[in-house]
């Protein structure tokens, strides 16, 4: 349990913060300048506090009642900004020790964790956004932080699906149990990661709750909105070269169709990467349609914000929900409600496939072993 | 070419300005060290009087070295009875070298320490360094090519040194004498040729002293790329 309840002073006001944080993975929201990254900073001790107290579970980082201040290098937070913030002029495997303690395995679990190995000797100028993120990550790890601090990573570049850090923040998260907080504009990555989003706005807590509940929340951006995706987890089931597609199966057995991708290996695990407002929804059974994905549905609740519907749609009970993104006119005009049957039907061109597997996919033991 | 006794300035030279310089540079790196990233009034006095040696005449700073280190008064007297002499002896040289180029350091230095990116060093803190400890694997590193290039220009500023030098240390030949004042000596004895040569070697160890620092500072440039 992360306990904050603190204030310190910023360039345009003060970052009151005040709040409960016990998900194992917690997604820090809101606008540009809303004090997301100072909240990290103030956490990691970067960041002078005027008043307050910040304590995770019985550890008290910060009492200014008690006149505790610990300082950084002894709070054991591991710190990722934005940038990944790696130090230039050292190579990649220097990086990675430079904080490093406790147990060799330790550090060589993170290496392989985020498949880094092969990048060892390069230095930081020379990788991608991708991978200075997932090396900064492996150095924080290597630290053996009681809390990991992940400020926003790749938002800052163009994202390419297989510069995707997601599904190594998901393997961290199951393999490690270190608690996170991601600050993130993305409501997709937030529902896939974090229990709980932290919704801040104007340097306070405008909303904590889970994360789709926070979709009806009007402080939410409409970059947060138009950004959900359905990340799921499965993997290749055949490719069909003639057709252009291959077959992803993903969990629960479902089976979507996406444009071909013939390097990846048959029984590789994947993930899946839908946009919500990349599926469709039909009350009736669909004919004719070029969409080669069309499934059966059931409305299990529609979370509507300013201009926009999230309905959430369960395909079978043992999968997870899948989102669909409408305009309010689309929810009225088909009178979806909350047990509505529907089809809903995905483009495979609008599926895109990403690299590393989430952890649950992937069998404990065989983590990242992957030749250089 | 230099004459035997010619030679012999070049190396006293040499030697001095090698001896000013190591001596400024812990100092300055740290006087550096402590001002990057600090603002407000004591930053400001402290830098401006880093910075007098630029600015006033030389020989008003010989004058303030001399009053400080003569005989005639307590510290000088101190030290002449610790068997000491600084005021008109090579070590009296090697102080007005290295009071006169240390700004220079200081100023370099400080350039480079502000142009650390400071949340690498806050970075540095949370993977478990002190201050301390941050500066030497973070700070220092990333801006030893300013440090390295101060250091250059205060040795060469050390090499061309003549008022302070001539103030503290007078012009002694064989005791005092530097390149700057053996060619001041030489033209008022006439011998404009001999300050030539004179002027011709001090150019061509200042340029190898700046050559040398641009060209490791190069080579590093290319590897970290």
């Amino acid at each position: 349990m992360i306990r904050l309840d603190f204030e310190a002073p910023l360039a345009r006001f003060p970052l009151r913060i005040r709040a409960d944080l016990g998900a194992p993975v917690t997604a820090v929201m809101g606008p540009s300048g809303a004090g997301k990254t100072s909240l990290l900073e103030a956490i990691a001790g970067l960041r002078a506090i005027a008043s307050g107290r910040i304590a995770i579970d019985d550890d008290v980082l910060v009492d200014t009642a008690a006149g505790r201040r610990v300082p950084p290098q002894r709070r054991r937070i591991g710190y990722v900004p934005q940038d990944a913030g790696l130090f230039p002029h050292l190579r990649v495997r220097e990086n990675v020790l430079f904080g490093a303690r406790g147990a060799a395995r330790d550090v060589a679990h993170a290496i392989d964790a985020l498949e880094i190995g092969p990048l060892g000797e390069r230095y930081p100028a020379s990788l991608s956004g991708g991978e200075k993120q997932r090396v900064a990550l492996a150095r924080a790890l290597a630290t053996r932080p009681q809390l990991l601090l992940l400020d926003e990573p790749l938002a800052a570049l163009d994202v390419s699906l297989r510069e995707r850090i997601v599904p190594y923040l998901l393997r961290i998260r199951d393999e490690w149990s270190t608690p996170m907080l991601y600050v993130t504009h993305n409501v997709g990555e937030a529902r896939a990661l974090a229990g709980e989003v932290l919704l801040l706005e104007g340097g306070r807590v405008e909303a904590q709750g889970a994360p789709l509940a926070l979709l009806a929340t009007p402080g939410l951006s409409r970059e947060a909105r138009a950004g959900i995706e359905n990340l799921l987890a499965g993997e290749i089931e055949g490719h069909d070269p003639e057709g252009g597609v291959t077959r992803v199966r993903l969990e629960g057995g479902l089976v979507v169709s996406v444009s071909i991708v013939p390097e990846r290996p048959i029984a590789s695990a994947v993930t899946v990467a839908i946009r919500a407002e990349d599926v469709l929804v039909a009350t009736e059974p669909v004919r004719g349609l070029s969409a080669r994905n069309v499934y059966e549905a059931v409305v299990r609740g529609i979370e509507r914000g300013p201009g926009d519907a999230t309905v959430r749609c369960a395909l079978r009970p043992d999968v997870p929900e899948w989102l669909a993104r409408l305009t309010p006119a689309a929810v009225a005009e088909l009178g979806l409600e909350e047990g509505s049957r529907v089809w809903l039907a995905v483009k495979s061109h609008s599926v895109r496939v990403a690299s590393a597997p989430p952890a649950r996919a992937v069998p404990s033991g065989e983590v990242g072993t992957r030749p250089p | 070419m230099p004459t035997r006794e010619e030679w012999a300035v070049v190396l006293f030279t040499l030697r001095v300005a090698a001896l000013g310089t190591a001596m400024i540079l812990p100092l300055g790196v740290a006087a550096a060290a402590l001002l990057a990233g600090r603002r407000g009034p004591g930053r400001t006095v402290l830098d401006t009087v880093f910075s007098l040696p630029l600015v006033l005449p030389p020989t008003a700073v010989g004058v303030v070295l001399l009053d400080t280190f003569s005989r005639a008064t307590p510290l000088g007297s101190a030290l002449a009875a610790a068997g000491i002499q600084i005021a008109f002896d090579w070590k009296g040289v090697v102080l007005a070298t290295a009071v006169m180029s240390f700004p220079l350091l200081v100023r370099s230095a400080l350039t480079a320490f502000e142009e650390v990116d400071p949340r690498l060093v806050g970075l540095a803190r949370t993977l478990g360094c002190g201050p301390l400890q941050a500066f030497f694997r973070v700070t220092l590193p990333l801006a030893w090519r300013g440090v390295l290039a101060g250091t250059v220009l205060a040795f060469a500023r050390a090499l061309g040194e003549f008022g302070a030098t001539v103030m503290l240390a007078g012009n002694i030949p064989g005791r005092t004498q530097t390149l700057a004042l053996a060619i001041f000596h030489e033209t008022q004895l006439g011998h404009d040729d001999r300050a030539r040569v004179l002027a011709g070697v001090t150019a061509l160890l200042a340029f190898l002293a700046l050559w040398s620092a641009e060209a490791v500072g190069r080579a590093r440039t290319r590897r970290a790329a």
